[in-house]
């Protein structure tokens, strides 16, 4: 099942979503090169994917790294605050988007859930991991993770 | 021209209305499409309307069916803005009755493109 939603098609839903939404240019989303860093203070964003083929769709980060998504999505000053609402919303619409496409490559699509915020992810029945890509979004961790669960 | 911008995520009804702004449209806002409905039956006069999909309380294929179904909005272009991109949902859309359809994530460009395929904004010169 891996096989339709391979990583390469993972990170051009990626890249095509940081580029178009958040940087408007190409080239800041990278692959994260050598070992992760174990996350000190995590931020989840996910859809869950609902229908015949279900799944989820995660994005995770430092919560620092999503305040700094949130101002780049919302054209932010650097030092300005970003609020819980707008972080949540921001953050979750990544999510949603990325969630989007990953549902179009499935043989079968259902619908997509809300997207979500949390600094935990709760478990998934069944879930076994499709993709997950380490990536490195102006030298921060960002990693984009896909469950199917057809 | 005024364009009515209805997404669930603020922060898309902030990008969307942004680049419309720089096109030249007045924008309203709603969250869902029960709202946007709302803003509608409130009297606000739109000529274009950017929809997205999957939003609590209405979605955006019912607003389209709804708008469709009353012959009083029948001026109003609508537009699909949804990462909602398998062929068989852009399908539904344009038969429920909408016009165009913008896949997320897009482009200001992209927007501006299909804005003047529907004639909603003059073609850009090209020297
Ligand atoms: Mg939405």
């Amino acid at each position: 099942m891996s096989a339709m939603v391979d990583s390469d098609s993972v990170y051009a839903i990626a890249e095509s979503v940081f580029s178009a939404m958040i940087d408007g240019d190409e080239g800041l989303l990278l692959p994260w090169e050598g070992d992760l860093p174990q996350f000190a203070d995590p931020l989840y964003a996910w859809v869950d994917l609902l229908g015949e083929w279900q799944g989820r769709a995660a994005l995770t980060t430092e919560a620092p790294t999503a305040h700094a998504l949130a101002r780049a999505l919302l054209m932010m000053g650097d030092d300005e605050v970003v609020s819980d609402a707008d972080l949540i919303d921001a953050f979750g619409e990544i999510a949603n988007v990325v969630g989007g496409n990953v549902k179009a490559l499935l043989p079968t699509q259902g619908t997509l859930g809300l997207p979500r915020v949390d600094a935990v992810l709760p478990p998934h029945e069944g879930g076994s991991l499709s993709q997950e890509l380490r990536l490195s979004w102006r030298g921060q961790p960002i990693v984009v993770a896909v469950w199917l669960f057809g | 021209m005024r364009a009515l911008v209805i997404d669930d995520s603020r922060t898309m009804r902030r990008i969307v209305s942004g680049t419309l702004h720089n096109l030249g449209f007045e924008t309203v806002e709603a969250e869902h499409g029960q709202a946007a409905l709302d803003v509608l039956d409130s009297g606000v006069h739109v000529d274009l309307a950017c929809i997205d999909w999957n939003m609590p309380v209405m979605d955006g294929l019912t607003f389209v069916t709804q708008v469709r179904a009353d012959p009083a909005l029948r001026d109003i272009t609508l537009m699909m803005v949804t990462t909602e991109s398998e062929q068989s949902q852009i399908v539904r859309a344009l038969a429920a009755g909408a016009h165009e359809y913008l896949i997320k994530p897009f482009t200001a460009d992209a927007i501006r493109e299909k804005l003047e395929w529907l004639g909603l904004v003059p073609a850009e010169e090209y020297v």
